[in-house]
């Protein structure tokens, strides 16, 4: 316990986007007897703030990116358990429901959120693609969600996002949750006239505005 | 890759057939009596009261049939040689420009030495481009150093090979001896000539000048490094077709390239062109026009019958600023030249038709240049890459973003363009709408503001300074020290 090294371990394995060499650390730490909250804390959050900030410099690419988180995501699936056994909460940001509008049935860009947000610790519940608007709402309500997120990819589809928005207006209920919009076809202007509470172009600065809107 | 191909294979017979007839029967006026010695020593028939030389058709297959099917451009560090077509496509700078647009000012002004510095060390660092051809003239040029003024502070400021002219042999034996120190003596520098000799010899049409040619033959017996570029203007120089204009250039190309094995069997030479078709509404000369690229196009299948590297000026432009139409005049041409199988192009940083040097331009064509060399290389078949494996692996609605096999092929499938906009367009507003040119600009500032690692050390500067007294300065200089 207490060893320093294991920590520089397991952020350098998140580093390398090694899914190998992460749940190898994981297992190492956890058999030296290192809590799984400072597993997380300690060794695999600092590894995704370097990765966070190559990213940003483009010193590595979307699925390097990717690699990192889906390393993470698999230690997450060990330590989460235990987490929740010794009697932790597993606190989360917030809560997500996430899907692709109707008529839509693009999911790529939808998935790599879903895999950023699990990772910047947010809870998730992927709806899928061609996603009925009271799907939306229905699930909202039903996990108390804190935010409602909507892609579209085609044009055609964008105003699935404004008949979300105002159902949620017509149903008295718009004030319960922050509605987020993202997706190819859609614009920043576009956000504000079907007013949302925000707008990111890339799954990465969608991150950010989640924080920004949960804290 | 496959090339495009304009002309059929009986085509191609056919025009060179048709430049053997007006080599035998128009023949080429030569006014320099140094060639015409040599072309009556080889067999073709000299007229000394006109200067006229008629080629019999066999002596111009004999001797074209000796040129080698490459081409070694070599710079100061041997990591930066080139040879085409093997390394091809090989980009090069425009050359010899009087101008420059001020970095700091936009305006255009005349060019200096110290212009040509820093065009140096910029080409010296963009990717894109293999050899510097020295963009503009040295204005401060002191007496007697006008070509020196020029390849000095090129070759103190670039490792990639350098390329230029001269205007006179004075000149030129100033420029081989500036190489002779630089290599460590006369031994070294014929083992490694390091300064890459270029000329236009043959002015259209049909005629071979004194002093270019003069050049090329006492580089040729000296096997020195030197290849010649032909300029036919279809409705000035050339007929008013295309495949006149082909004709006029490629009789031209027969000429010189005979002269050359003539003087000395065996010398590699390119066949590079730049071919244009006037615009007859005013005359203006044209070489940003379509007409060029198809031109080229045809001359690069003909070199590939003669067995020659083919290249030459492409992707010039007419247009005064980085606007659409300097874009699409060097981006259209040069692609035509890479499809049809052009692996020399001399295309980078020039505006107005070659009369000015533009720092944005350049790192604009760099891009280009990227762009072109992965055109070349096509799709790239083979049975690894249509990566069945993957397909399967991944299956239907699955993303291969994620996956080792893309990791390892992103930064080489595609070309990662540094100026090219790829943000959606409410980042671009945010960063205040900067235009191409803006990009660009930027983007040649930041090199220019580093040091320039390709200097060469103190002692070789003072023995090539004691050597020639009164040499500019020839260093590079940030552009922000410009404007003081």
């Amino acid at each position: 316990m207490g060893d320093e090294g294991i920590f520089e371990q397991l952020k350098q394995s998140i580093v390398d986007q090694d899914e190998d060499a992460v749940l190898e650390a994981v297992n190492k730490a956890l058999a030296d007897g290192v809590d799984p909250k400072t597993i997380i804390d300690k060794g695999l959050l600092p590894g995704l703030n370097v990765i966070g900030e190559q990213f940003e410099n483009e010193d590595i690419f979307l699925p390097e990116l990717m690699q990192a988180a889906k390393a993470f995501q698999a230690a997450m699936a060990i330590l989460e358990p235990k987490i929740k056994e010794a009697g932790g909460d597993g606190q989360k940001k917030g809560i997500i429901v996430l899907g692709t509008v109707k008529g839509d049935l693009h999911s790529i860009g939808k998935n790599i959120l879903k895999l950023l947000f699990e990772t910047s610790g947010f809870e998730v519940h992927d709806l899928g693609i061609d996603v009925d608007l009271f799907k939306f709402i229905d699930k909202a309500g039903e996990v108390n969600a804190d935010i409602i997120a909507i892609s579209a990819l085609l044009t055609t589809t964008l105003i699935g996002q404004r008949d979300v928005i105002d159902a949620l207006k017509d149903q008295g209920t718009r004030e319960k949750y922050k509605v987020i919009v993202g997706g190819g076809a859609t614009t920043e202007e576009w956000a504000d006239t079907i007013g949302a509470d925000g707008w990111a172009g890339t799954a990465y600065e969608a991150v950010n505005l989640a924080n920004r809107l949960v804290s | 890759m496959r090339y495009t191909e304009l002309l059929t294979q009986a085509e191609v017979k056919r025009t060179h057939e048709a430049s053997l007839e007006v080599l035998e029967t128009v023949g080429i006026l030569a006014h320099y009596a140094g060639a015409r010695e040599v072309f009556k020593k080889h067999g073709c028939h000299v007229d000394e009261s006109t200067g006229l030389v008629k080629f019999p058709a066999d002596v111009v297959e004999k001797y074209v049939a000796m040129a080698p099917s490459s081409f070694t451009f070599r710079g100061r560090d041997p990591q930066f040689d080139r040879t085409i077509p093997d390394d091809g496509p090989i980009v090069v700078t425009g050359s010899s420009a009087p101008n420059v647009v001020d970095p700091v000012t936009n305006v255009e002004r005349r060019a200096t030495s110290t212009d040509i510095a820093n065009i140096a060390h910029l080409i010296n660092e963009l990717p894109g481009f293999d050899i510097f051809s020295i963009s503009t003239l040295a204005d401060d040029a002191p007496a007697g150093q006008f070509s020196l003024s020029r390849f000095y502070p090129a070759l103190k400021n670039c490792l990639k090979p350098v390329r230029s002219n001269t205007p006179n042999m004075d000149d030129l034996r100033q420029v081989v001896e500036l190489g002779e120190l630089i290599a460590g003596g006369k031994g070294a520098y014929a083992e490694r000539p390091i300064i890459n000799h270029h000329y236009c010899p043959m002015v259209s049409p049909l005629t071979m000048d004194v002093d270019s040619t003069e050049a090329v033959m006492w580089l040729t017996e000296r096997g020195l490094p030197v290849y010649t570029t032909v300029v036919p203007n279809a409705g000035l120089t050339a007929p008013m077709t295309m495949m006149g204009c082909l004709v006029v250039g490629n009789a031209e190309f027969l000429a010189i390239t005979a002269f050359q094995q003539m003087v000395r069997e065996h010398t590699p030479v390119i066949y590079a062109s730049l071919p244009t078709v006037a615009d007859m509404r005013t005359g203006a000369y044209a070489p940003g026009a379509i007409e060029t690229g198809i031109l080229l196009a045809g001359q690069a299948q003909l070199a590939r019958f003669y067995d020659v590297p083919a290249g030459g000026y492409i992707g010039l432009t007419n247009a005064h600023s980085n606007d659409a139409q300097s874009g699409f005049e060097t981006g259209m041409n040069t692609v035509l030249g890479v499809s049809a199988g052009a692996t020399l192009l001399n295309m980078g940083g020039l505006f107005s038709s070659l009369m000015a040097f533009d720092f944005a331009k350049a790192v604009v064509d760099n891009e280009i240049a990227l762009m072109d060399k992965r055109v070349y290389r096509g799709l790239e078949f083979s049975e690894d890459n249509l990566a069945l494996d993957q397909i399967a692996a991944i299956g239907p609605g699955g993303s291969y973003m994620g996956s080792k096999h893309t990791k390892q092929r992103m930064k080489t499938t595609a070309v990662l363009p540094k100026l090219a906009a790829r943000d959606m367009r409410a980042q671009w507003e945010g960063a205040g709408r900067p235009d191409i040119h803006v990009r660009a600009l930027a983007e040649a500032r930041r090199i220019l503001s580093q040091p320039n690692p390709a200097v060469w050390d103190a002692g070789l500067d003072a023995t090539i300074r004691d050597h020639f007294a009164g040499l500019v300065a020839g260093d590079a200089t940030p552009l922000e020290a410009l404007e003081e």
